[in-house]
Order: structure tokens, then C-alpha cells, then sequence
């Protein structure tokens, strides 16, 4: 693909007409480790020096690192982190819902336009507004029934996590930790699963721009190229075979695990109150 | 003299290609599109931008899409319907993006043509139980020219050489495509060869993706590979925005972005469209005169809006006399075949897929059509190397209860999902039904406060009959391709299983493709528009979306979208309309 024309098709315009704000690394940083330090100074971003040391624990559960797992998890990937910042985000300036495009500087872009988020006009900051805070009972939020925020469940999910566990979920050992949050019979541990999962997913296998992915660790570990724009991939490598690609086949026993997954593949569009379980499945219309 | 004025409402496949059509033959053209426009530069001799990344965090968070937070849809089953449940799920119901360019800012951007035998499914095929099957008010020959001036436009890639016989019979080309097909996908070559070895012919499938550098000033597809729900990050995938909205405003005309429109206003008597009633980006009330009113909203936004703009004069909701507003509303319905490799056939390189079978387009009359009581089955288009991204794949394996943790992990590191994985999606022709349609709710608002559309939808057995026929045959391609291990089909019952939990969703219903509620035809009793897209009660008002579209074809609609489109403009620019006041004006500019 021709430079030349990613150049001059690109237009500069969107800082121009006030669509994009910069959130550069070293404030990103900032922003993680204002989080980070919350286990000191007593709060993160949303979450409590308290809640987000159980949320830890959650996110290690769910996504695990060393020992338990060889590759880094959820917390080496400064998920937790993401996650408060993500609840937080109307704290933040500009909220970090919707990373800039078209390029990063990982695939030959020569920008980083991903660290330029966009703003969120009125409407759409109404849409983030009630995800994260709910409607609570606001007659401009209700039109179409409550929505329960995702600070509400995050709050709620974490205090019940250590209600279950004599009042510290994080202290307990990990065996003990799963066998709570697999606990189907518990529909409150379960929603905050369903949140917590999904929102971890995201920032762990989601561009680092959001705050997790730290040192690309969700990418590497499972041989993901990420954003690849504006270099693209060859024809050759469209066209055929990696050499000295990853180089495992498939086993028998892998493949006959997978039929479970196979109703996935249709995707999931989650009614409205529990948005946050929307997936793709198999694409193309 | 000046030309009518024109308002467009939705800038869309089919709005942006009128405004296009009606700017270039001189007519002022105003559009009110409800989203934001997220491609800097738009309309400007500085080039077209994009905002779009390979950021599949952004995608999933109502970037481009219709935030179903703020504008929910509802919708229930005929059943549900029958026994007075108002609506059994609220949120997302085949939504499509909700931004300058609609839909087709993040489309796979396949460009199929409708086939011969659609037009006239009801005299050749006869009626099916049931269903309301009729023909079209035209011909394919009616539309062929403009669908080679739609495909000029776009820049289309295909080649002819390869298409099949029958293919050519049914959709005569009088000329090869514009550009040559990209460089053709390695799981996609597999899946070819499977079906050929069962007799199947697959051929590059006509897209609007652009193959050479600098055609049309855009840049060539580089095989990003996150195409599909992705906007394009480098403008190489042709739509309605980049190939037809950009030149229009190039030319003069305007775009509102963020300005809802919640009611056509019209004269007294009802017989003309003065204009329509908009909310602007702060939601002030606004208005807008115009001579014509184009609708483009979509389909099921466009019957909404209809229904609306109910007066005096038209009780029941604008244009609906025949009470066929929001009828009839077809989703085509989605068959999954899944082969699974044992090499890393990374399906996910290059744009949606490359090539296309249409063996099973149909009709079939065989057994299996009289077994169900059917005069006969069909299928459609069936794609080769549908993929999975990397969070897509993370989603898909935590979808079961309590499926996170290390297994999670494992999962992922192995990737037979993402690295293994070829999908073929046949999206299947479905059956126009009176029941199936579009109203408003009694009780859900959205954030502008007026009721949102209701969808009341299920399947007829057609479909289930049709993928339960069509479906092995794409397993047993997967099967027979080269180095598959796997080949399983997942058929529309199963993907339609939600409805049962009262959540419409899944594979059934997101097919993104929404058609029939604003029906054409000759006879005002049985159809809301005419053959131009006019509407039979009111002169001087259009519908240029998927609504008038009388049945579904097994076929990618857009391509046909625009071309009706650019038929109904010239349609508009050769006649005289009456004005709605007396006098000619343009839209106001507030
Ligand atoms: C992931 C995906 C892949 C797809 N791939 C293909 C493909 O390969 N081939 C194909 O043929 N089709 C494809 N489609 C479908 C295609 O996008 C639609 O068929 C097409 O966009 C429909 O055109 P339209 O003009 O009817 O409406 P739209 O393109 O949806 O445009 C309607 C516009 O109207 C606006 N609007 C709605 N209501 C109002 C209002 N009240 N006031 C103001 N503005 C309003 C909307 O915001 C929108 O911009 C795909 C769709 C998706 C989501
Ligand atoms: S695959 Fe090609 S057309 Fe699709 S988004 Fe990437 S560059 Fe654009």
C-alpha cells in the first residue's frame, strides 16, 4: 500500500472542528497510576482503595497470570486499572470511551492518532452518562425503563463479593475466590461476573490506549498482530500460508471441546438494561 | 426557472445516492441525518478522513452504531403478539449505524445484484401459503442501467470471466467490473475448492472495495482485515458517504448532522409533504421546507416516521390508506456453515471474504419443499471465510456459564476460533409476511421522547425449511476443503432460539439488512409507494431506502438500494412537481 496516499487521504481535520482530544501516554500513565495508588491514598478514579483491591482479585480469577497461568493476566495487563478508569471516565478530561483513528504507531502509522479521543457530543455523553451512572430514577434518563449503571453493579457486586467471603473477598485463596464467582445460584455475584468479565475482556485484549493491554501482553501471548493499519498485510500474506507460522496444529481433543462455543458464533445483542454482554460472533452481512 | 427543492432524510446507501443524483441535476438538496459524522473532511476539497481504527473496543461501544441506551427498539413474536404481550425485549433489533453515511460507514460492502426471477417471483413460482409473495412493480432490465451506474460509482470489484452461466442468465452485465477482485484470501481459496469439488461454482464476490491505487482518489484495501462493523480507516471501501454523500456536498448540498426528524409535516388536506419537523443537534424544534420529501431513514425508521406523521387527514399514519405501512418487514435469515483447519488459515486477513457461491439461491421444488408444504425452498448468497477477531474470540469462549479462568487462557492460546476457523454465512431470501412488521410502541420512548418502533417478527416455516435444506450443503463444503478437519452447520432454528428467552438477537435477527415495510407497487390498496418510490397518497413524497422492496431476494440489498435510488431521482428531475405552497422555494436554512 502506498504511503503516499494514507498521507493524503488522511485529513487533520477532526482536532480542527474540536472532534478530538489528546490523551497522551505519559497522561494515560498518570491516570493508571492514580488508580494504582488508590491501594494508598484511597480511591481510584471511581473505585475505593478497597473496591479495587477485590477487584483485583476478580480480574486475576478470571484472566489469571503467574503462577497459576505462565503468560501475564489480567493484572499484570493493568486491567483493574482500566476498568476504574473506564467508571470513572466522566472524572477524567476527555472521558476515554472512543480512541482516535486511523493509525496507531505500530503498523507504520506516523501519528498516533489512537491516543486522540474523540468527544463525546451531548447525546452520545448521555449514552456513557447512563451506562456508567444509570438512570437513577432521572426523568431525562428514564424515557425507556432504568438502567442499572455500571458503578452501581461494581459497587453493589464488590461489597456482596466480600459479604460472601466473612468480609474480604481478596484475602481468601484462589480455589476459594472461583468457587465464589462460579456460584450460578448467586444471580448478584453472577452479574457482576457478566460486568466484569466483558470489561475485562476489553481491556485485555483491546488496544492499549484504553489502559490495559499493558506492554501489549494480551496480544503477544496469543500471537495477535493488533492493529495493523496503514501497513496492511501483502497479498502473498492474504493469499497463502505463513511460513514458520505459529506453527501448532490442532488436536482431537482441542476440537471437540469447541462444539459448546459453536452457538456463540451467532453473536449476542443483550437487551438494553444488561448491555454490557453485546459480542459479534462469526462476522459478515 | 429554479429546480423543486429536495429534503433527504438519513444519509444513508439510499439517501445519499438521491441526494447525489438530485444535486448533480441541478436541484437544491438539504439532509437531515440524526448521527455525527465521523469522517473529518467530508465534503471538502481537503479529502475525506476517518476517525475509524482497527480498534475493536471502539466498535462495540456505540461508536457509529445506534446506541440502543438512547434509541431502543422493542420487539415480540406474532405468538406473543396473539396473546397481548406488548413487547418482550428491549434494545438493540437489527440495528444499523447511526452516522453521516448509515449503514454502509462500516459495511462488508458486497454488491450482488438482484436477479431476474425476483422481480417476478409471484407469476413464475406462484404464491406461497401464508405469505404475501408479489411481484415487483419492475423489471431487472428496468434496473440494470442503474445498477452498472452504481457500480461505476462505488467501484466494484468482480470479474465477469468467472461468474457462472445461470449467474449471468438472471443478472446480465453488459460490462466487466470496474476494478479487478483483491488478491484472493487464503481460507476463502480453501472453501472454493471444497465446493468445487462438490460441483459448486465459487467466483469473486462483487464488492466495493477498491483494488487499485488511487481509483477515485482512494487509497487501495490493504487487508486490514477488520472490515466488517468496522468503519474503514483509510477510505478504501467504497459507500455511501465516500462515493456519493462526499460529491453531492462537494456540489452544494447540505448536511445537517444530528438532527432528528420526528414528523413529515403536510398540507391540510394531506395531499403534499410541506417539509419535516426536526429536532437540531440541541434539540431545539426546528422545521425545513422543501417542494420534495425523500425518506431514507432505513426501513424500520422510515415506517416509523410514517406512522408519526399521523393528521387528520391521514389517520392511520402518513401515506397508509392500504394499511401496509411497517408490513411485510423481511431480515433475510442466517445459515452458519464452520469448517475448521488445521493449519492457521487466518481468515481474518483481508476484507470480509473474496469469494461467493450462489448454487444455492434457488428455487428448489424437490421433496424436501412438498415435505414442508411448500410450493418450494430457497437459500441465497453464501459468502467463503467468514473470521474472528481477537476480542470476538475472547467473547466467544467466555459465553457459556462459568467458562472463564485458565481454561479461558488455554482457549485462547490454542485460538481454533480465530486461527482455525472459516466460516461460510448464507444469508437466506425470507418470506414477506402481513404479520411481520413495524408499529409504534404503546409505552417505550427513546431519548428525543417520541415512541420507538416495535418489531413483531417470526419466522415462517420457509425459512426453517429453506436452512435446514440448504445448511448440510455448506457443512459438507467446509468438510471437503483442503486440510479441514471439521465442517458443522449452525441452521437459522438454532439462531433464532433466543426468542424463545424473549431476547430477539443472535445470528436471526442482526443481519443488517432491513426491507419491506413501505411496499411498491401499481395497486394504492395493497402497496404504499409506486414504482418510482413515490407515495400513492402524497405527491410529492419518496421513500429511497430497503422499504419499498416487495420481497427479499437471497441477495445483499444495498447495491439494489441505491439503484432504485438512482432511479427514483431521475424520475424526480424529469417530471414537474407541484409545489406544496403555491410557489417554488428552497428548504429554509434556520
Ligand atoms: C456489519 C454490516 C455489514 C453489512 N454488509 C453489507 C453488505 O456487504 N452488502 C449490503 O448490501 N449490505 C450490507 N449491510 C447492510 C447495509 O448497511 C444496509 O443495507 C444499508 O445501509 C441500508 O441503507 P438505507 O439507505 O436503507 O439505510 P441506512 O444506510 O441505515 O441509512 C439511514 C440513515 O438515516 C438516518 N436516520 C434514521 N432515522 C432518522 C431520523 N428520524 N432523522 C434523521 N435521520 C435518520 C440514520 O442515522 C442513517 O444514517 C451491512 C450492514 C452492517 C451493519
Ligand atoms: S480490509 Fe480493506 S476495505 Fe476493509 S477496512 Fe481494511 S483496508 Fe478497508
Amino acid at each position: 500500500m502506498g504511503e503516499g496516499i494514507s498521507r493524503r487521504s488522511f485529513v487533520r481535520a477532526g482536532g480542527a472542528l474540536g472532534l478530538l482530544a489528546l490523551v497522551p501516554r505519559a497522561r494515560l500513565e498518570e491516570l493508571l497510576a492514580a488508580s494504582a495508588r488508590a491501594a494508598g491514598t484511597g480511591g481510584g478514579h471511581f473505585l475505593t482503595a478497597h473496591e479495587l483491591d477485590t477487584l483485583r482479585a476478580v480480574c486475576g480469577r478470571l484472566v489469571p497470570g503467574p503462577p497459576d497461568d505462565p503468560d501475564p493476566g489480567a493484572r499484570e495487563a493493568h486491567v483493574p486499572e482500566a476498568i476504574d478508569l473506564l467508571l470513572g471516565a466522566f472524572r477524567v478530561s476527555p472521558p476515554m470511551i472512543h480512541a482516535g483513528g486511523p493509525f496507531s504507531r505500530r503498523a507504520g502509522g506516523k501519528r498516533d492518532d489512537f491516543t486522540h479521543f474523540v468527544r463525546l457530543d451531548r447525546h452520545a455523553a448521555l449514552g456513557w452518562r447512563i451506562r456508567l451512572e444509570g438512570t437513577r430514577g432521572k426523568r431525562q434518563r428514564e424515557f425507556a425503563g432504568p438502567v442499572r449503571g455500571l458503578q452501581q453493579i461494581y459497587r453493589e457486586g464488590l461489597a456482596h463479593l466480600d459479604s460472601r467471603a466473612a468480609g474480604h473477598f481478596a484475602a481468601l485463596p484462589g480455589p476459594a475466590q472461583d468457587a465464589i464467582l462460579s456460584d450460578q445460584s448467586d444471580d448478584q455475584v453472577q452479574e457482576l461476573v457478566g460486568v466484569a468479565l466483558s470489561n475485562t475482556l476489553e481491556a485485555m485484549y483491546g488496544p492499549p490506549e484504553y489502559g490495559g493491554n499493558r506492554g501489549l501482553v494480551g496480544w503477544k501471548y496469543t500471537h495477535w498482530p493488533g492493529d495493523r493499519q496503514p501497513r496492511g498485510y501483502t497479498d502473498a500474506q492474504v493469499s497463502g500460508l505463513d511460513a514458520g507460522g505459529p506453527g501448532f496444529k490442532l488436536d482431537a481433543k482441542a476440537l471437540r471441546g469447541m462444539e459448546r462455543f459453536l452457538p456463540a458464533l451467532a453473536g449476542v445483542r443483550p437487551s438494553r438494561e444488561r448491555f454490557w454482554l453485546r459480542s459479534r460472533g462469526l462476522r459478515g452481512r | 426557472m429554479s429546480k423543486a427543492s429536495v429534503i433527504v432524510v438519513g444519509s444513508g446507501a439510499g439517501g445519499s445516492a438521491a441526494a447525489w443524483a438530485l444535486r448533480r441535476a441541478g436541484h437544491p438538496v438539504l439532509i437531515l441525518e440524526k448521527g455525527r459524522n465521523l469522517l473529518p473532511g467530508l465534503g471538502t476539497h481537503h479529502g475525506i478522513g476517518s476517525l475509524f481504527g482497527n480498534d475493536e473496543v471502539k466498535a462495540g461501544r456505540a461508536f457509529e452504531n445506534q446506541d440502543e441506551i438512547l434509541e431502543p427498539r422493542t420487539s415480540r413474536t406474532q405468538e406473543e403478539a396473539g396473546q397481548g404481550v406488548d413487547r418482550s425485549f428491549i434494545g438493540d433489533v437489527n440495528d444499523l449505524p447511526t452516522v453521516a453515511g448509515g449503514g454502509t460507514i462500516h459495511w462488508d460492502a458486497k454488491t450482488p445484484r438482484f436477479w431476474k426471477q425476483d422481480f417476478k417471483a409471484l407469476s413464475l413460482y406462484g404464491p406461497v401459503p401464508g405469505a404475501t409473495m408479489a411481484d415487483w412493480p419492475l423489471s431487472y432490465d428496468d434496473l440494470a442501467p442503474y445498477y452498472d451506474r452504481v457500480e461505476a460509482r462505488l467501484g466494484v470489484q468482480g470479474d465477469v470471466h468467472r461468474m457462472p452461466k445461470r449467474t449471468l442468465e438472471q443478472a446480465p452485465r453488459r460490462h466487466q467490473f470496474p476494478l479487478p477482485p483483491n488478491p484472493p484470501m487464503y481460507a476463502g481459496k480453501l472453501l472454493a475448492e471444497g465446493a468445487a469439488s462438490l460441483g459448486y461454482e465459487a467466483y469473486p464476490f462483487p464488492m466495493a472495495i477498491n483494488s487499485v491505487e488511487g481509483h477515485h482518489g482512494r487509497a487501495r484495501c490493504n487487508s486490514c482485515g477488520f472490515c466488517s462493523g468496522f468503519g474503514c480507516p483509510i477510505n478504501a471501501r467504497g459507500s455511501a458517504a465516500v462515493s456519493f454523500l462526499h460529491e453531492a456536498l462537494l456540489h452544494g448540498a447540505k448536511l445537517r448532522p444530528r438532527s432528528f426528524v420526528y414528523r413529515i409535516d403536510t398540507t391540510k388536506n394531506g395531499k403534499l409533504a410541506r417539509g419535516v419537523s426536526y429536532l437540531d443537534s440541541r434539540g431545539r424544534k426546528r422545521k425545513a421546507r422543501a417542494d420534495i420529501v425523500i425518506l431514507a431513514a432505513s426501513g424500520i425508521e422510515t415506517a416509523r416516521l410514517l406512522l408519526l406523521s399521523r393528521s387528520a387527514a391521514h389517520p392511520h399514519g402518513l401515506a397508509n390508506r392500504s394499511g401496509q405501512v411497517g408490513r411485510n418487514l423481511m431480515f433475510h435469515f442466517v445459515t452458519l456453515g464452520i469448517g475448521i483447519f488445521t493449519d492457521d488459515v487466518h481468515a481474518w486477513r483481508g476484507p470480509s471474504t473474496t469469494f461467493v457461491i450462489d448454487d444455492f439461491i434457488g428455487p428448489y421444488t424437490g421433496p424436501e419443499a412438498k415435505n414442508a408444504g411448500l410450493p418450494y425452498l430457497k437459500g441465497g448468497l453464501c459468502e467463503t471465510g467468514g473470521d474472528i477477531l481477537l476480542l470476538d474470540e475472547a467473547q466467544i469462549y467466555a459465553a457459556p456459564p462459568n467458562s472463564w479462568g485458565k481454561q479461558h487462557k488455554n482457549l485462547m492460546r490454542q485460538s481454533v476460533f480465530r486461527r482455525h476457523l472459516a466460516g461460510m454465512s448464507m444469508l437466506g431470501e425470507d418470506m414477506p409476511q402481513a404479520a411481520n412488521r413495524v408499529d409504534l410502541d404503546p409505552k417505550i420512548r427513546d431519548v428525543y421522547g417520541f415512541p420507538v418502533p416495535r418489531i413483531t417478527r417470526s419466522q415462517h416455516k420457509f425459512e426453517l425449511a429453506s436452512s435446514s435444506y440448504y445448511g448440510p450443503k455448506l457443512a459438507e463444503i467446509c468438510q471437503r476443503a483442503p486440510g479441514a478437519v471439521s465442517g458443522q452447520v449452525i441452521p437459522a432454528g438454532t439462531l433464532s432460539s433466543n426468542n424463545a428467552t424473549g431476547d430477539l438477537t443472535g445470528g436471526l435477527a442482526s443481519t443488517a439488512h432491513i426491507m419491506g415495510t413501505a411496499r411498491m407497487g401499481h395497486d394504492p390498496r395493497h402497496s404504499v409507494v409506486d414504482a418510482f418510490g413515490r407515495a400513492h397518497e402524497v405527491e410529492n413524497l419518496f421513500v429511497a431506502d430497503g422499504s419499498p422492496f416487495v420481497t427479499a431476494g437471497g441477495f445483499n440489498p444495498t447495491l439494489t438500494i441505491m439503484a432504485l435510488s438512482l432511479r427514483m431521482a431521475e424520475h424526480i428531475a424529469g417530471v414537474r412537481y407541484e409545489r406544496a405552497r403555491g410557489r417554488r422555494h428552497r428548504p429554509r436554512h434556520h
